[in-house]
């Protein structure tokens, strides 16, 4: 990945575009805790629900150390390598 | 404030940090680092500080006797609406630069640090936990010097009788919310300001599945070529070429007033392929074109195509290896092609001009890319162009001259008297706007080797070349009138109500011989000088400028 | 909302989720992130003293946004 610093005045923020979707869930997908309380019991329940829903997917709990600040480098990157959708709770 | 953030939470052996933060009491607030002291950082928009903000005050009116107290907010506006929502007593610290909320490493807000003496922090709770608070409290009240726990005013336990809090009233626990000082756009520029990183700039993470490059040009940073990714390494290596503060601010460029500082230059120089060392050229044509007088902003948005030229004299030219002889206005040369790119990319980055935006001109025009060469002082029989403009000819210097045509060629392979040669250029430069349109523009006039030659056989000084031209271009005003074959000039009534005197008069191509600004550049052969035309000068329009070029 | 805008980046078609209280909050975010579009799904307020049935009602209330999230544009 390659970091560019803002030529601009910074007034305006950068435009980026959302990932692909396909219309369907697939593969492997990833549920992130953010360490903020009662975040597991819900992504608890998404996993029972999606693994009902889409029995052929492979679901990864993760967590951050903290929901203060965005997950470390490492965490981003063992996700990335190793998921191909993510759901992230709960910001409360 | 000269703060170094704590490496690790609940340290021994380094002492707290000081700080001196102002108060909600119009004061300022000192904690020394060594005195014992609960202080507590908060953020307005927290819904578990909003809920504890009664008992800080209650810890506060109960407790100031016996120990310092600092609650300290994150937003000055979120402390102003703390103190009236709460009535608080307490001042509360302001802490909006978030400098003392980074160093003391916060990352949850509501955190409360208990300090000990001599700078040591006893214990730190995050969050609320009513039953740590409760017992943290206790526990400062039972170490205070001569405190009795049966007539202090203290908020204890919820069981205790005849205390000023109600502790019910308190959920029994809630995570807290992040502390401003751990978002990461906002932790990354406190990071670099505590390690002395020079960059402050928006840092932008293109995607491993983008390719840079068209990243760039979605984002509009582009004038239409590629650029060369403004990378950290390459903007900290860009920096290096001058030893002016990163952060300083040189200009804000219209139209939308953006702050150009050091780094934003060198910023929009690395994506022009700009080197270190023509850095300090870049900076001071910025500080040039954003002055009154040359008016950038009228220049980009004028429908008539307007851009700067920038000329360079003095050391640096060749320094940097500027090109001032064979095809000195063409392409082929580094420094004068980015050099020139690198002012037109920042006016177009920093202040936020663009075709279709604020720039609004009928054809544009090629020099809108890059316009930059060097004056061949050496070879000139004459005073260079920053001498005459009142510079040291040792000093090196940037001049700004708003071009609209150009450059026009001056074809004269015959004339062998400067006569015949100056007034060739005089004759090829009527056309400037049109034959007709006398005293509204300037000319900025490149005298080619050759032809210098002819004028410097006869002796001509830049005085005599100037006085030629204004006399040849000189038209009677009869000449001016607007006829059948172009509706340009004097209006015929207008004309018709003029005296005699006035309809004989002349009037010479230029309002003073000033708008004649001459420069030599070009190869040794070759009979062909050039001519950029101006816009409408004087304060109307663009004024050149100049600009001494730091040194380094 | 940094980890979602930065997976999203990367490739990866991800969701945040965040109680119905931070809805101001994630817009200001995104858009300051440059992705007005990242998606974010809110479950009902409040979190911190919802029973475990509570939250996997919100759980269940949800779902459906969730997917669409992940699988529409």
């Amino acid at each position: 990945m390659t970091t560019i610093l803002d030529p601009t005045n910074e007034s305006i923020p950068v435009e980026r575009s959302l990932a692909k979707r396909n219309g369907l869930i697939s593969g492997r997908l990833a549920l992130l805790d953010i360490s903020k309380p009662r975040g597991n019991i819900l992504l608890k329940k998404f996993e029972n629900m999606l693994a009902s829903q889409f029995p052929d997917i492979v679901i990864t709990h993760y967590a951050k150390p903290t929901f203060a600040k965005p997950a470390p480098e490492a965490l981003r990157t063992e996700i990335r390598d190793n998921n191909d959708f993510l759901i992230e709770a709960l910001a409360d | 404030m000269d703060l170094n953030k704590q490496g690790e939470k609940n340290m021994t052996d380094a002492p707290l940090p000081a700080f001196v933060l102002e108060n909600s009491n119009a004061g300022h607030t000192s904690f020394p680092g060594e005195r014992s002291a609960l202080i507590c950082f908060i953020k307005a928009d927290c819904p578990t500080c909003i809920a504890i903000m009664p008992l800080l005050e209650a810890c506060f009116r109960g407790m100031q006797d016996k120990i310092d107290i600092h609650l300290i907010g994150q937003t000055l506006q979120g402390n102003l609406e703390l103190a009236d929502k709460f009535d608080l007593h307490a001042p509360l610290l302001d802490d909006s630069t978030l400098k003392v909320s980074f160093v003391y490493d916060i990352e949850i807000v509501p955190t409360l640090i208990w300090a000990i003496p001599p700078g040591q922090e006893n214990k730190r709770l995050e969050g609320f936990d009513k039953a740590e608070w409760e017992a943290l409290l206790l526990d400062v009240v039972e170490q205070s010097q001569g405190s009795n726990r049966n007539t202090t005013k203290f908020p204890a336990k919820s069981e205790s009788t005849g205390l000023l809090f109600d502790w019910a009233t308190l959920p029994k626990w809630r995570p807290g919310c992040a502390s401003l000082s751990a978002d990461p756009v906002i932790a990354e520029r406190l990071q670099a300001e505590a390690d002395n990183n020079p960059l402050r700039a928006r840092k932008i993470e293109i995607a491993a599945t983008d390719d840079a490059f068209e990243f760039m040009y979605d984002q509009g940073f582009s004038d239409g070529l590629p650029l060369v990714p403004p990378t950290p390494e390459r903007v900290l290596r860009m920096l290096s070429g001058t030893r002016r503060e990163a952060q300083e601010l040189i200009a804000k460029v219209p139209p939308n007033m953006g702050e150009a500082t050091i780094e934003k230059i060198a910023v929009n120089a690395v994506m022009a392929g700009a080197k270190p060392e023509y850095l300090p050229v870049i900076i001071a044509a910025l500080e040039a074109a954003c002055t009154d007088e040359f008016n950038i902003h009228g220049v980009m948005a004028t429908t008539m195509g307007a851009s700067p030229v920038m000329v360079v004299n003095g050391p640096i030219r060749e320094k940097i290896g500027m090109n001032m002889k064979l095809s000195a206005l063409g392409q082929g040369n580094r420094a004068n092609a980015t050099i020139g790119r690198a002012l037109r990319l920042a006016v177009r980055n920093i202040g936020g001009a663009k075709p279709g935006g604020t720039e609004r001109s009928a054809l544009g025009n090629p020099m809108k890319f890059t316009m930059c060469f060097a004056e061949w002082e050496e070879r000139s029989i004459w005073s260079p162009l920053h001498v005459e403009r009142g510079f040291n000819a040792t000093d090196s210097v940037v001049t700004l001259f708003c071009m609209t045509s150009g450059p026009v060629l001056i074809v004269d392979q015959t004339s062998r008297r400067a006569a015949q040669i100056a007034g060739s250029m005089g004759m090829c430069l009527t056309n400037i706007f049109h034959p007709k349109a006398q005293m509204v523009s300037d000319t900025l006039l490149v005298v080619c080797p050759e032809h210098l030659d002819t004028l410097a056989r006869d002796g001509y000084s830049k005085e005599n070349l100037r006085n030629r031209i204004q006399e040849i271009t000189m038209l009677p005003m009869a000449d001016l009138v607007v006829d059948d074959n172009s509706g340009v000039g004097i209006p015929t009534d207008k004309f018709a109500n003029m005296s005699s005197e006035m309809q004989q008069s002349k009037l010479p191509k230029f309002r003073s011989n000033s708008d004649i600004h001459i420069v030599v550049a070009g190869s040794d052969a070759g009979k062909f000088s050039g001519a950029f035309h101006g816009w409408a000068t004087g304060s109307t329009g663009s004024i050149s400028v100049s600009k001494k070029i730091e040194e380094t | 909302m940094h980890d979602t805008v930065w997976f999203e980046i990367q490739g990866v078609p991800s969701v945040a989720i965040a109680s119905e209280e931070f809805e101001d909050a994630a817009i200001t975010q995104a858009n300051a992130l440059g992705m007005a579009s990242s998606k974010c799904v809110y479950v009902t307020h409040p979190i911190q003293d919802a029973t475990d049935k509570e939250m996997q009602e919100k759980a269940e209330a949800v779902l459906d946004a969730v997917i669409l999230a992940l699988t529409q544009i």
